[in-house]
């Protein structure tokens, strides 16, 4: 890894876990084993993944499978309805597997850009929120990011998603708690470019 | 601890002096605030050592003071990108016209229910009251927010709204919510509250949102979270409805990212939020969640009145709710005591712009703080808060302001004149060695009576030591 | 060096000896002080009440009192705040305004006044005290130092800083008597707090919060002795 995408990388992770999500670098050969020891440690009973070419390269969604857990791809997986992707009927360890278009380094935040194959909603729904994130995509500032997510030629995506921690509230006496409505944890795998 | 049923302190037919007294015997109460005040001080200190916070601030200063010199040009440039992404933009000039509009779509649209997150301006307009009157069920999904609803209260705080409850409390309301027992444990309270909101998102028909910022340059919604109720009241319903009041535009994505940043850091004392959501009209084709409609509806309420005079400041607010935070009157008595969705400095300034200036609130809100600036300083945008207490309560005309007018009219007489005010001191220094004995005054008559309610009176300085 | 003395209203009904204490003070550091008749008040209570034309006829008398060149000192925070802060806004767009503006530039609290010349007060005392920030010197005029420095320069003494110096006395003007129980229970925390640094007195360079402070002291029940600066200082 390039010294300068090892230090946006180690920022990135550092932010985050301040915000107690956890992360690692790891290699595109290792990428599906961490998911899946991931998967393992998080008891995941079934995965919703986004439709992105990173992923399917990657082998995430075969690896899950193999180990066992049941997946399904956004948004076919839309078709189960949100009482089961919301974990009302069904499995309730869920995890959402998201490909983030950018991730910034100083004070740690992810990018999640909507389109057909990476529903708005996929991280929120489930339990838990596994985020791929090629090394390439990382950028120094948020504003950097931002500026380029929305400096292109058409439409805007309709939704950008900034995620910076798990689902948390402190709302009962001031107290951080995890999981309150949406992922209570939250996975970065900063994927090295092959 | 107590487990009672929490009292509902936003009566206001009490006069506001009567409701900081009740609030200030609740025990239960000054602990909650105590504790909330303390966890917020200690993280903010933490944020602005490990940031570079007063140029953070600086910069966001001049960017909102530039924002709402500009805001009718990048209203106009919001709403028109609102509309090219598919988005229907509506301006409401009052709380009436906001909440017609809504209901009114909900009936169209054959609503039921209504999932919200959570929003200052729709706690301004009493959008609540108005769904449900017009028959819909509506639900706050915001924790804090939804204890309050099931508690039949307001929120105390902008940002923490229940921060005046502690566990117990919120373990008895919840209890009283599902009829199931709880413990009284912090987190199976929020799992549960995330099962039983969860069918909610399930089913509801409408999402309300607010909006943290409007992005004129690209026409995108801003909702800035940490519990993830947000995103699914945008991504869930059908149509999602963003109630943003008319100041809440930034000019183009540096500005916001800006913001973005130093929002939380005033707000909660982190450098991010946990969840952004930044909206581009409805969903795109081939697009499997998102809304197939979005209603952006801007609400005037009082604003525009405060463009180009010396409160338009009060519009730079970008409601992260430090300044509650900061001002020891808000610590001691609580933001429910206000009686007024916006409470704390800002609430005392705001209240009165939005709601006019004869109205009783405005009478007394102003007047609720000792302009010690504390306020000023945790503000993330500058804005002088204690300046503009002075300013308003120079505007506010009940009849009550204007009798301490013509009480000041006297002093101004006798203390513009050098012979009167020497006069007038002499009297006061003969006065003051009869009301004392032993160098104390314990009751003083007439206006000195409120004085001595509270404090004795040194009748010599330095003050007789205790004995 | 020459120096005008605003001896504050408050001082006046109050409190003559802090005055006092100031002028002895400045004296015995070289400063000719003069005390102008013709002051009144600087208008503060109209100010913060939102009167400001009655302010305003207020302090017109003050910036006919004193005019000229001299620097103005004032032994509070909060009157020094006024004409500092407050006077550029309140004559903004009236006849005085030039007068104000060059008021407000040469008056100065009287521990600023002494630490910006680097007067020499020769004080000297015993025992121990703690500082009391009042709001108007802390946040209107920046001023956290001056106020200890001084302390610190009387022989003898020993500076005790107490816990949340930053937070307000509660005292506020007229929100002392609007919102009593308010500004009382702030009055005690902030007894209290002085209380337990076991110093011997509160000193502070503002007479209303310390006669706040310390007459809610005397009722809670907190023994507390409190001193203005000055008086500190004239020993």
């Amino acid at each position: 890894m390039a010294p300068d995408t090892a230090a946006l990388s180690e920022g990135l992770l550092a932010a985050l876990a301040r915000r107690r999500a956890t992360g690692a670098v790891v290699d595109a050969a290792g990428a599906a084993a961490a998911a899946a020891a991931r998967a393992a440690e998080w008891g995941v009973e079934r995965a919703l993944l986004a439709d992105d070419p990173v992923l399917g390269d990657l082998g995430v969604g075969g690896r899950l499978a193999g180990d066992g857990c049941e997946v399904l791809v956004w948004p076919d997986g839309r078709g189960r309805g949100w009482r089961e992707l919301l974990g009302l009927e069904g499995p309730e360890l869920t995890m959402g597997v998201t490909v983030p278009r950018l991730g910034v380094a100083e004070r740690g935040t992810l990018v999640l850009e909507t389109g057909p194959g990476h529903g708005r909603s996929i991280d929120v729904v489930s339990m838990y929120h596994l985020a791929v994130l090629p090394a390439s995509r990382l950028r120094a500032t948020l504003a950097e990011a931002l500026v380029e997510t929305y400096a292109r030629d058409g439409r805007a995506p309709s939704a950008v998603s900034l995620v910076s921690a798990p689902s948390r509230t402190s709302d009962i006496e001031k107290i951080s708690t995890l999981g309150a409505h949406g992922a209570k944890g939250l996975h970065v795998l900063v994927v090295e470019d092959r | 601890m107590s487990g009672r049923r929490p009292v509902v302190y936003s009566d206001t037919t009490a006069p506001l002096r009567e409701r900081t007294r009740e609030a200030l015997a609740d025990d239960a109460l000054a602990a909650n605030l105590r504790a909330a005040g303390a966890s917020w001080g200690a993280a903010r200190t933490r944020i602005s050592a490990e940031n570079p916070f007063a140029e953070m601030r600086a910069r966001a200063r001049e960017i909102r003071r530039g924002d709402i010199g500009d805001l009718p040009e990048l209203l106009a440039r919001l709403e028109e990108r609102v509309t090219a992404a598919g988005g229907v933009v509506t301006r409401a000039a009052d709380a009436d016209a906001a909440c017609r509009y809504i209901t009114d779509l909900a009936a169209a649209r054959g609503a039921t229910l209504v999932a919200k997150s959570k929003s200052m301006a729709t706690e301004e307009i009493k959008l609540n009251e108005a769904i449900e009157e017009s028959g819909l069920r509506v639900v706050e999904t915001d924790l804090g927010e939804w204890i309050l609803q099931l508690a039949g209260q307001h929120p105390s705080h902008i940002v923490a709204p229940a921060v005046h409850l502690n566990k117990e409390q919120v373990r008895q309301v919840l209890m009283a919510e599902s009829g199931w027992e709880l413990p009284t444990d912090r987190e199976a309270l929020v799992a549960h509250a995330r099962t039983r909101l969860r069918e909610v998102f399930a089913s509801a028909d409408i999402g309300i949102s607010g909006v943290n910022f409007g992005v004129a340059e690209t026409g995108t919604i801003c909702v800035v979270e940490n519990e993830g109720n947000a995103r699914l009241v945008t991504a869930l319903p059908r149509i999602h409805v963003a109630v943003m009041g008319m100041e809440r535009v930034v000019r183009d994505w540096d500005e916001a990212a800006h913001i973005l940043q130093i929002l939380p850091m005033a707000a909660i004392g982190d450098d991010a939020a946990g969840y952004v959501n930044l909206i581009t009209g409805p969903r795109a084709p081939g697009e499997a969640d998102g809304p197939e409609e979005l209603h952006l509806v801007i609400l005037d309420g009082g604003r525009s009145a405060l463009l180009g005079t010396d409160l338009e400041e009060a519009l730079d607010c970008i409601r992260c709710g430090a300044c509650l935070y900061s001002c020891p009157m808000w610590r001691s008595v609580g933001g429910q005591a206000y009686g007024s969705p916006y409470s704390g400095p800002i609430g005392s300034v705001l209240t009165p712009l939005l709601e006019g200036m004869e109205g009783e609130r405005s009478s007394e809100l102003p007047f609720m703080s000792s302009l010690c600036g504390s306020c000023h300083d945790a503000c993330p945008v500058g804005i002088p808060l204690h300046d503009l207490l002075v300013r308003v309560r120079a505007r506010v005309t009940t009849t009550a302001h204007r009798r301490d007018r013509a009480r000041f009219r006297l002093w101004s007489r006798a203390w513009s004149n050098p012979a009167a005010y020497r006069l007038s001191v002499a009297m006061a220094r003969i006065g003051l060695r009869l009301a004392g004995r032993r160098g104390w005054a314990r009751r003083l008559p007439g206006p000195g009576a409120e004085w001595t309610s509270q404090r004795d009176l040194p009748t010599r300085w330095p003050p007789t030591p205790p004995r | 060096m020459r120096a005008m003395l605003m001896r504050t209203c408050l001082s006046d009904v109050m409190a003559p000896s802090v005055w006092r204490a100031t002028r002895t003070v400045l004296e015995r550091a070289g400063v000719e002080v003069s005390v102008p008749r013709r002051q009144t008040c600087c208008g503060q209570p109209g100010w913060s009440s939102g009167h400001p034309d009655q302010a305003r006829r207020v302090a017109r008398t003050a910036l006919a009192a004193f005019a000229g060149d001299d620097p103005v000192v004032v032994p509070s925070g909060s009157c020094a705040a006024m004409v500092r802060h407050g006077y550029p806004e309140l004559f903004a767009g009236q006849p005085e305004e030039e007068a104000a503006l060059a008021m407000a530039g040469r008056t100065r609290e009287f521990t600023q006044f002494l630490a910006e010349h680097g007067l020499d007060t020769g004080a000297r005392g015993s025992g121990s005290a703690t500082y009391h920030d009042s709001c108007h010197m802390l946040r209107l005029l920046g001023e956290r130092e001056s106020g200890r420095a001084a302390l610190r320069a009387v022989e003898g003494v020993e500076l005790r800083e107490m816990e949340a110096t930053d937070v307000c006395c509660g005292f506020g003007g007229t929100f002392s008597v609007n919102f009593p129980e308010v500004s009382g229970r702030l009055g005690e925390e902030k007894a209290r707090h002085a209380a337990a640094t076991g110093a011997d007195e509160l000193i502070a360079c503002d007479l209303s919060c310390l006669m706040h402070i310390a007459g809610r002291a005397r009722r809670t029940g907190v023994p507390l002795r409190v001193r203005h600066i000055a008086e500190v200082l004239a020993g």
